[in-house]
């Protein structure tokens, strides 16, 4: 019984990383799209989106099966209960990454507007947050997570950033006030994936320390 | 084992002493209906005596228990009996020891009684009036023998029973304890049973066997270790659901991973999804090609399934990783080279065939016609150079094996650089000085080494300012002649110096056109220091100068 139990755990853990490589990809993706305007690929983000819905929904079932089949406790009870809180936050980055995709394709942003803003290296940032967030998931490393919430300034930096440049850009009337407004939102995306990052590296903490810091967003 | 040894003989003793009782019980049974026959015989006797004697008061007098006296007429009647009224009995003269013993004198039988509803045993004896004296008794069953003995039966049993596990727990225990001690390293060692023996040998042999193939297996994976540690690729072997079953150095040092890391999953290392896509593929049995990104260095990952012996599915996979980053930046090079060649090409025939289509059409005034016949010339000049140059790069390139290595002084061809570069220097207004021993020879190309100082001096005068100077200077050392072209010009900035001897490399871009040059002119000068085993060096400050320091060999290298 117990074996059959670590083995649905270590799927567990296995799904989760999965998870969460997908996600990374969602983000890559969604920054090429900024960055080359490849939108018309928009088809390649919505099927990473989808299989992400679709992995989360299987990881939900897995882990409300193994709390009601083996009513587990101590460390097993954290790992499951911080798996479900993790895959919504990581389905909501999957998501983020999916509406910045929208965007793009809607509307065609000037990639001199990109480049103008540190938009790329915000994006960049996010990705490697939300990489250092699996990571520490992935080697158990409390250390690494603590790096992950301590970094969420930095991507606010960013986003604050951008916002005060393009508050400048909205005043001046030669600019197209659309892609302003979208390049803010896109902003305001990247600034939610480094929250959901921060998010999942608490849960990390959690797992491994058995204590929940501060507040999750 | 002990348990066993222990229950089968508490199961024997248990037999033995049920069995034992039993035999007892019959034995005594048998014996003790003789005793009890014999016994009958005399208490009829002595009460016939006594009877004879004092007639039947005698018989009313008597206190009996367990044992019944009838005295009966010669006719049968029953005259007496201490247990029953005599007046209601019924005629005895047909009971078998009655009629017995009205003939024989004595008689006995063993009958149920109705009167009593039990086995009694009679015996009778005839008395001298001619009446018949009969005593009954009941008579022992196995069931009341065996009764009576039940009691001090079961003590036996118990204290039996008590010793008996006792000593089969010792006995059963010093049996197995030798077996325990088996040194089963030494099978042979061990004589406690030489009934073991042949078994004993089985187990040496087979555990020699066993080292053997123990050490073949060790030696073959020290083996594959050995190579596959040294290789510079990352050799990974994984099993058919993706568990680590080898991982090489290098993999480990890529994917920072340890020893730990084998039995456990890939995706624990590596989890990009194109990546696990290639995995599924292979498993599936289809070979898959990546190129994947590690620090900012390039990796091709090759996924492999490799297939069991019934070719039906892939048994495992194994991943091969190389660094394919100079690859990828050589082609980038490639590629950016071709474009340059395209746009450098194209520039200049824009404008020559831009000029002959006005000269053709007669949109040109005869007067002005002069200024783009110039025009046409100057490009196809421009064009001229640029293909020159790419001719002696590609030469430079197949390693220019077809020319002549010879002795040469490094000062005449200074010199004769300065000579054609005379008038632009004037033009331009920069001092150029040329200063050093003669006459400094070397070993080497001579058309490599005039296009080194040509394309070195040309730069100096091209990329100066006015009232500027180039100071070259050629001094002789113990096995080789130095060439500094140093300039006062505008020097590089220092994150482009990396850069400027790749080809079409412009500092800056916006004045190249009217500098003129190809932008292969420092590829050049790198292409040909390399063949003629020269030493290239830069110094530049921007805004300052720039010093080119060219360090020639004066024999003839081993090499070449």
């Amino acid at each position: 019984m117990r074996h059959v139990f670590e083995e649905e755990l270590n799927q567990l853990n296995k799904d989760m990383i999965t998870m969460g490589s997908m996600c990374e990809n969602a983000i890559q993706t969604a920054t090429t799209y900024i960055r080359y305007q490849t939108a018309d690929k928009n088809a390649e983000i919505v099927d990473i989106v989808e299989q992400i819905n679709h992995k989360e929904r299987d990881i939900e079932n897995m882990c409300l099966k193994l709390i009601m089949q083996q009513q587990p406790v101590a460390r097993d009870l954290r790992t499951i209960t911080s798996a479900l809180k993790m895959v919504s936050d990581l389905e909501r980055i999957g998501d983020n990454a999916d509406d910045i995709a929208e965007i793009v394709s809607m509307n065609n942003i000037p990639t001199a507007d990109v480049e103008a803003i540190e938009l790329i290296d915000m994006a960049k940032a996010a990705n490697e947050m939300l990489s250092d967030a699996i990571n520490s998931f992935v080697k158990r490393d409390d250390e690494l997570a603590k790096k992950v919430i301590d970094t969420d300034d930095a991507i606010d930096n960013y986003f604050n950033n951008i916002k005060l440049k393009l508050a400048e850009d909205f005043r001046d009337s030669s600019h197209n006030l659309d892609s302003v407004l979208d390049l803010f939102m896109i902003s305001k995306y990247f600034e939610r994936i480094g929250d959901h990052s921060v998010n999942i590296a608490r849960w990390v903490l959690y797992m491994i320390t058995g204590t929940l810091e501060g507040n999750t967003n | 084992m002990t348990k066993r040894i222990f229950k089968y003989t508490e199961l024997i003793i248990f037999v033995t002493l049920i069995s034992g009782f039993a035999a007892i019980l019959f034995i005594f049974y048998a014996y003790f209906g003789t005793v009890q026959d014999k016994q009958l015989k005399t208490e009829t006797a002595i009460t016939a005596q006594a009877v004879e004697e004092g007639g039947l008061d005698y018989l009313r007098g008597l206190k009996l228990e367990d044992t019944r006296v009838t005295l009966i007429a010669g006719d049968g009647t029953v005259l007496y009996d201490n247990e029953e009224d005599a007046s209601k009995m019924a005629n005895h003269a047909d009971r078998p020891e009655v009629k017995e013993a009205l003939e024989k004198g004595e008689g006995k039988s063993t009958r149920y009684s109705d009167t009593k509803t039990t086995a009694m045993i009679y015996s009778a004896l005839r008395l001298s009036d001619g009446s018949v004296l009969r005593v009954s008794e009941e008579r022992n069953t196995v069931l009341t023998v065996a009764l009576g003995m039940v009691l001090p039966m079961i003590w036996v049993f118990l204290i039996l029973l008590i010793i008996s596990w006792r000593i089969s727990l010792k006995m059963s225990r010093q049996i197995v304890e030798p077996l325990n001690g088996f040194d089963l390293d030494h099978p042979l060692d061990n004589q406690d049973y030489p009934e073991l023996a042949p078994f004993l040998q089985r187990i040496n042999n087979q555990q020699k066997e066993i080292r053997q193939q123990k050490e073949s297996l060790i030696r073959a994976e020290k083996d594959f270790v050995t190579v596959t540690d040294h290789m510079q690729e990352c050799l990974i072997l994984l099993s058919r659901k993706g568990k680590i079953i080898s991982i090489n150095n290098q993999a480990m040092k890529l994917l920072h991973a340890d020893e730990s890391c084998i039995g456990s999953d890939i995706l624990y290392l590596e989890r990009r999804v194109e990546f696990q896509r290639g995995l599924k593929k292979a498993a599936d049995g289809e070979h898959t090609e990546l190129i994947l990104e590690y620090a900012g260095r390039h990796y091709q990952a090759d996924i492999s399934p490799i297939f069991s012996e019934d070719l039906k599915a892939a048994a495992g996979m194994v991943v091969l990783m190389f660094d394919v980053t100079d690859r990828e930046n050589a082609e980038q090079m490639r590629r950016e080279f071709t474009s340059n060649v395209s746009h450098e090409l194209k520039t200049p025939l824009h404008t020559i065939s831009g000029c002959a289509e006005l000269l053709k059409s007669g949109g040109v005034r005869p007067e002005d016609s002069g200024k783009f016949v110039d025009l046409i010339f100057s490009q196809t000049q421009r064009m001229i150079t640029l293909v020159d140059d790419l001719l002696q790069i590609s030469h430079l390139d197949a390693g220019a094996a077809d020319m002549k290595w010879e002795q040469l002084s490094l000062m005449d061809v200074v010199k004769s650089a300065e000579n054609r570069l005379h008038g632009a220097a004037m033009t331009q207004n920069v001092q150029m000085t040329v200063s050093g021993s003669r006459p400094a020879l070397i070993w080497g190309i001579t058309r490599l080494v005039e296009s080194i100082v040509f394309n070195l001096m040309d730069n100096a005068l091209k990329y100066n300012r006015e009232n500027g100077r180039v100071d070259v200077t050629v001094t002789e050392e113990d096995k080789a002649v130095r060439l500094s072209v140093k300039d006062n010009g505008v020097g590089i900035p220092a994150e482009d110096v990396p850069r400027i001897f790749e080809r079409f490399y412009r500092v800056d871009k916006s004045h190249s056109r009217e500098i003129g040059g190809t932008g292969l002119g420092l590829s050049i000068v790198k292409n040909a220091a390399r063949i003629l085993h020269a030493d290239v060096d830069v110094k530049s400050e921007l805004g300052k100068g720039t010093e080119f320091i060219i360090v020639f060999p004066k024999t003839k290298p081993t090499e070449a």
